[in-house]
């Protein structure tokens, strides 16, 4: 059969990407191993594969298969979809791709246009698709989200979450529970008030949504002074996770705003910097968790809320961890909210440990003026978004930190609608660089196992295998496989573009096959043959 | 046909704010110019000082601006940024109203007086090409040493206090992206130049014989580097008072026009 022909079929015959993805396949995605189904990997958000093909042994050996260059500009920070032979990728400013997972040739392309008024912090990036039944769901920069039919690109519906023009955007990753497909939303930095929604998955019918900035009347609104619920931001950029059994959906949220200027603010200002234990069906709050009250150095908590059951102090316990921005990894009872315990990971000035009501033992000094206050973390963390993972093989949970300090100022401002409503700004520590480290952490203790130094405050995600091998890259455009037992570094590749993504790896015509973002390619590696 | 309604709705808003308005709209307006202020901190202050004092970026709390004082001069510099400076475009960064409440912001400053080193540039040219020694590593038009920065047009970049302070303190604040390497060598020598990259798994630095090194880091013991100045940090023994405003003179009137060597 000529590949014309071969075309011809996939496209009119309705193969092109297989069977629907039923609720069933996204429950059991950590045992298909050949596909990836979900921004985490599995509903536990572990970002572990299985496969171990590519061992510590033969790594050295990867080479390329393909690459494939988007066109466009802007760095891809997304976690690919790959299923029945097919690939999904989104990339920045509302662009999408599904690619030949053979040979990486484009079968579509969508694009939507951004609005030249949208206001962002950073960038237009985007993190992902979902995917159930024949559709693929993203979010667009202009805070819509859109189901697209996963044969041909073609949209299917489309709705607005919130007016882009109040300062809305997005860039999340849609997490599908059931039925519903829900979504965070971002705007902190620009003083909105934010949420985190589910969509009925067939007609794209909002079926809920949790405002986690609580209007008056409810619970958690009097942790803000006057009518600063407003604004306060709390925005919900990262993928949550989900346990299927307690039924609750697990979702972090970002700073309060204005980000470093708490007087307008006054009170613990929830449900910002926490994490939400939310019934997956109405949307209801089960419990939060809030790591930093009053926040007043944007220490977003969106990172991956990763879901490990396991003893602590002799104690089996359903958790979920977390690496904070804050400086601090956290350890949470997932079905109750209870504080478990938090370590420091790395320099930490502001805060004397964190007291066993959870909350942080505050050391004075720090809180931004206009001379401006030194204070570690920076204003990107410690850990940030970048997406992480929880290896069963090694019991090792591994996530990377920006490490080093930033001199804070805080100033009182305005606000104007969709303009930036920050409170100031950061200055860096002259003759002091931030710089970066990838760790692991024994998830039960907070123990360190290693740390790899990077130059830079880190850019990529993570992935661990059956092989033995975390996969890491970096700013300085490194694609690697690190020894998951000792963070040795064993094979490397220059991309050429930074590595601003978490790689991927799925079993492809019997072969294991990795592949990562790396500025605006996307590049697929396996041993030869 | 919605995407094109938007996209002539904002080529109108275009046209009303950013094409036809000379000055500001925000003068006087707290809350505006206090959101140009955040603004200003957020996108300028990496360069300009966080109270707009002064850095790499000429001071802008003087209340005079070397590219004009009309309001509208301001707008272009921010929009379309200063070619062949450090100075980028914010057009595409920025909205057109934001854009006007810097401007705003900006305008709060008063003019002071006296801002010239008030020294002597021809003196101030012998001095660095002679006695000081900073041709042998700074290079004014074609003239001079690799091994240093580039001075052609320091003065349309940098403030006078920015200068002063670079040549008494040379590690004050270093140019983005500058740092020196040194590389302990497997038979134990130790190199040391001007870093030109430094990752996770290799290093590179040109020494002071302008050679270019690259090395891999497992080739070399090991390999650090260090966030401070080659330069001496003696001018301010080494110079006079009047030597320094000669050379601060000299160094402010280097701006890369023509007929300058």
């Amino acid at each position: 059969m000529t590949m014309r022909l071969i075309g011809f079929v996939l496209a009119a015959g309705g193969l092109l990407g297989g069977a629907p993805v039923d609720a069933g396949a996204l429950a059991s995605a950590q045992e298909d191993h050949e596909s990836w189904l979900m921004y985490g990997r599995n509903y536990a958000a572990w970002r572990y594969s299985p496969l171990d093909e590519v061992d510590r042994s033969n790594v050295a050996r990867l080479v390329p298969v393909w690459m494939f260059q988007t066109g466009q500009p802007g760095k891809l920070q997304t976690t690919p979809l790959v299923r029945d032979g097919v690939m999904y990728v989104t990339g920045p400013s509302n662009h999408a791709w599904a690619l030949d997972l053979k040979t990486g040739r484009r079968l579509w392309h969508y694009s939507e246009p951004v609005p030249t008024d949208l206001s962002l912090c950073c960038g237009k990036p985007n993190r992902g698709f979902a995917i159930l039944g024949d559709r693929l769901y993203k979010v667009n920069m202009q805070a819509t989200l859109v189901a697209l039919d996963r044969r041909t690109g073609d949209v299917v519906w489309e709705v607005a979450a919130a007016d882009y023009r109040q300062g809305y955007s997005n860039t999340v990753a849609p997490l599908i529970v059931k039925d519903k497909v829900v979504v965070g939303i971002a705007g902190a930095e620009f003083g909105t008030r934010d949420f985190i929604d589910a969509y009925d998955a067939e007609t794209g019918e909002r079926e809920w949504r949790f405002w986690t900035v609580p209007g008056p009347g409810e619970f958690g609104n009097e942790t803000w002074g006057g009518d600063s619920w407003k604004r306060g931001g709390a925005s919900t950029w990262i993928t949550g996770s989900y346990d299927p059994e307690l039924n609750l959906i697990y979702w972090g949220t970002g700073n309060p705003g204005p980000d470093l200027d708490g007087a307008p603010r006054p009170g613990d200002n929830l449900f910002s910097d926490s994490m939400l234990a939310l019934d997956a069906d109405t949307g209801q709050r089960k419990w939060h968790f809030q790591f930093t009250p009053h926040d007043v150095h944007d220490w977003d908590s969106v990172a991956d809320p990763v879901l490990v059951d396991m003893e602590v102090d002799g104690k089996s316990r359903k958790a979920l961890v977390q690496a904070n921005r804050n400086g601090h990894f956290y350890a949470l009872d997932r079905a109750t909210g209870d504080f478990l315990f938090a370590r420091a990971y790395t320099d930490v000035n502001w805060a004397d440990g964190i007291g066993p009501d959870g909350r942080p033992i505050l050391i004075p000094g720090h809180v931004p003026d206009d001379e401006g206050t030194l204070t570690c973390p920076g204003m990107g963390g410690g850990h940030n978004w970048h997406a992480t993972s929880y290896s069963p093989q090694t019991g090792l949970y591994y996530f990377n930190s920006g490490d080093g300090c930033q001199i804070y100022h805080g100033a009182t401002q305005d606000f104007v609608e969709g303009e930036f409503y920050l409170g100031s700004a950061m200055e860096n520590v002259t003759g002091e660089p931030r710089e970066g480290s990838i760790l692991a952490v024994d998830p039960s203790t907070g123990d360190q196992s290693w740390r790899f130094p990077l130059v830079s405050p880190p850019t990529s995600g993570l992935l661990s295998t059956g092989g033995g091998l975390v996969f890491a890259g970096t700013a300085e455009g490194y694609f690697m496989a690190l020894d998951a037992a000792t963070g040795r570094p064993l094979w490397r590749l220059q991309t050429g573009g930074p590595v601003r993504a978490p790689a991927i790896t799925y079993r492809f015509e019997g072969r294991q096959h990795v592949a990562t973002a790396a500025g605006g390619s996307i590049l697929v590696f396996a041993l030869p043959d | 046909m919605r995407w094109e309604i938007v996209l002539l709705a904002a080529l109108a808003v275009s046209v009303a704010h950013g094409q036809k308005l000379q000055s500001s709209p925000f003068h006087g307006d707290e809350a505006s110019t206090g959101v140009g202020k955040a603004t200003f901190r957020l996108r300028c202050s990496a360069c300009h000082g966080i109270h707009a004092e002064g850095g790499r970026g000429p001071a802008l709390d003087r209340g005079e601006f070397e590219v004009g004082d009309r309001d509208i001069d301001l707008y272009r510099v921010i929009a379309n940024g200063v070619p062949g400076t450090e100075m980028p475009a914010f057009g595409a960064r920025s909205t057109e109203e934001n854009i006007w409440r810097m401007v705003a912001y900006l305008r709060t400053f008063q003019p002071e007086e006296g801002q010239g080193a008030g020294g002597d540039a021809v003196r101030g040219e012998a001095l660095f090409w002679n006695r000081a020694g900073c041709g042998a590593c700074h290079r004014v038009g074609g003239r001079g040493g690799n091994y240093g920065p580039a001075l052609t047009r320091i003065g349309r970049s940098r403030s006078l206090a920015h200068l002063r302070e670079s040549v008494l303190q040379p590690d004050a604040d270093l140019p983005p992206g500058y740092y020196v390497v040194e590389v302990e060598t497997q038979d134990g020598r130790t190199l040391r130049g001007i870093g030109q990259g430094f990752d996770d798994f290799s290093v590179q630095w040109t020494d002071a014989a302008g050679n270019y090194r690259s090395y891999y880091r497992n080739e070399v013991a090991s390999a650090r580097r260090e966030f401070v100045s080659v330069m001496p940090a003696s001018y301010g023994e080494s110079l006079s008072e009047q030597d320094l405003a000669d050379l601060l003179t000299y160094l402010q009137g280097l701006r890369g026009e023509g007929g300058q060597p």
